[in-house]
This record gives C-alpha cells, structure tokens and sequence, in this order.
C-alpha cells in the first residue's frame, strides 16, 4: 500500500513539472499574468468537481477562519506568477531546483522555529550541511544551464 | 538580467513552503480538499483583478492554443490532490522527497527532449551533478 503511496506522490511531483513547461509554453504567447489567472480558474473549476464528490470537510467554515490563515492565498498566486516567469526566463529544470532551493531553506527555518504551530525540529549539523548542499546544486545548476545556452547559441 | 529569474524562483519556493505551513492549518478548519478549492478559487479572483488592471499579454490565446497548453490547472489540482492523499499514509517527510525527485527527473527529461514545447536543453554532467547534490540534501534533511 504505501509503496503504491510513494508513486502516486512521485506522479504528482511529474505533474508539477509537466505544469511548469505547459505553463512556459502557453505564456509565451498568452503574457504571465494571463497564464496565472487561467490555470487558477481552471484548478478551480475541477476542484469544484472533486469537492462536490469527495469533499468531507465544511467549506462554509472559511468565513470563521482565521485572516492569517487565509491570507496565504496570496503566498500560492505569487508562487505561480514567479514560476511562469521564472521558467520562460531560465527554463524548467533550472526553476524545479531553485524553487526547491528556496522552498527546504524556509522549511527548515519553520521547523526550526516551530512556526504555524509545525513540529519544532531544531537546526542540527546534519541539516546545515543540507543546506550546503543545496547551495551547491544551486551553482551547478546556473553552471550547466549558462553551458547549455552557450551551446545552443554557438 | 538572468539572475534575476534565478531570485524569483527562490522567492516562489519561500513562498510554496510558507503557503504550505499555513495552509496546513486552515486545512484542520475546513478540510483539505475544501483548502486547496479556496486557495484555486480565491487565486482566481486576485488574479482577475491583476488581469484587468495590469494584464498586457492576450488572454483570448486560450481558443487559438492547442488544448494540451490548458491543462497547466489540471495538473496542479492532480499535484495537491496526490500529497493531501499520500501524507497520511508514509509522512510528510517522503511525500516531499517522492515528490522532489518526481519533479527533478521529469524537469531533466522534459528539458532533455523539449518536451510540452519547452526550449530544448541537453543534459549535461554539471545538470546531474545538481541533481545529485539536491538528492543528497534530501537526504540529510529528513
């Protein structure tokens, strides 16, 4: 059962990036802002669907819910509008690592803090060199990509 | 200039992992498929309102565009809907590296190919050695 988990979930990271190079290729033509706003709406039209069918919890309970805990809204459309931009601009692998990059920084740093009311896991010297790590990755990413572009320009 | 792509995307991943702690608690309010509705359909209001305001690029591509560049919504509903699924099952800690990895190695094949008409770029040994690098990071986090 839980390996069948893992591939599902390892389905939905491929989806994610079929996402970004779809996303890429439509706002080339459409604009950013566009884009953003189409895959907003239809993300909630087919979520309208899901909802009606499976949905187990109670949406009305939005308008008792804490301001903070809705305004992360904000946070998803400034992800979407960033990676639209960014993947026209850099391409897809090279957005996959950095948003990554940027998305484990701030994770450990919440844990670290317990933010959101997270599980405190303290920054320990397995998870400093994490970092380190992800440092790198990131140069080498900016390496390979400025090597393939030089390429395909020569 | 291209840097300066480089700094958004490290912005939106910052942005991902806030959203994704927050989330996780109005999710114990309404529901996690209720969570990832609202955050789509809220989204698509913020968004109307940039289009109208400040939206210079033509939304009217969507009849002209083959169908396959509209499934970009789709696929990040299939994307939600597979970790609010999975985490109760194996944890959080290898939902985030199946889905990494996913991500990573479909980014590499994609690019690879120039695949879903993204600009083809060879796989090359600094590619793989971020790749592997990201790998050993997930590691040494979880």
């Amino acid at each position: 059962m839980s390996i069948f988990m893992i591939l599902f979930t390892l389905l939905g990271g491929i989806t994610l990036s079929a996402q970004s190079a779809i996303n890429g290729t439509f706002s080339r033509k459409a604009g950013t802002i566009e884009t953003t706003f189409l895959t907003f709406l239809t993300g909630s039209m087919f979520l309208a669907i899901l909802i009606l069918f499976f949905g187990q919890g109670d949406i009305f309970a939005i308008f008792k819910a804490p301001v903070w805990q809705l305004s992360a809204v904000f946070l998803g459309v400034l992800f979407l509008l960033f990676n639209v931009f960014a993947v026209q601009k850099i391409g897809v692998i090279a957005t996959s690592i950095t948003v990554i990059t940027g998305q484990l920084m701030i994770g450990v740093v919440i844990d670290h803090f317990g933010w959101f009311n997270s599980l405190i896991i303290t920054l320990d010297m397995k998870r400093l060199l994490a970092l380190l790590f992800m440092i790198i990755a990131l140069y080498f990413i900016y390496k390979g990509n400025k090597r393939s572009h030089e390429e395909a320009t020569e | 200039m291209r840097y300066i792509a480089y700094i958004f995307a490290l912005f939106a991943g910052v942005a991902l992992s806030f959203e994704g702690a927050i989330y996780a608690e109005l999710g114990k309010n309404i529901g996690k498929l209720e969570t990832s509705f609202y955050n789509f359909f809220m989204g698509s209001i913020i968004l109307g309102l940039l289009w109208i305001f400040f939206g210079k690029g033509k939304i009217s591509h969507v009849v002209e565009a083959p169908k396959w560049t509209l499934l970009g919504g789709a696929l990040g509903v299939v994307y939600l809907t597979a970790i609010v699924i999975s985490v109760p099952f194996v944890g959080v800690g290898i939902t985030m590296v199946a889905v990494i990895l996913g991500q990573l190695l479909m980014s590499m094949v994609i690019e690879h190919y120039g695949w879903l008409g993204s600009k083809k770029a060879k796989i090359n040994k600094e590619k793989i050695f971020a790749v592997i690098s990201m790998v050993i990071a997930l590691i040494l986090v979880n």
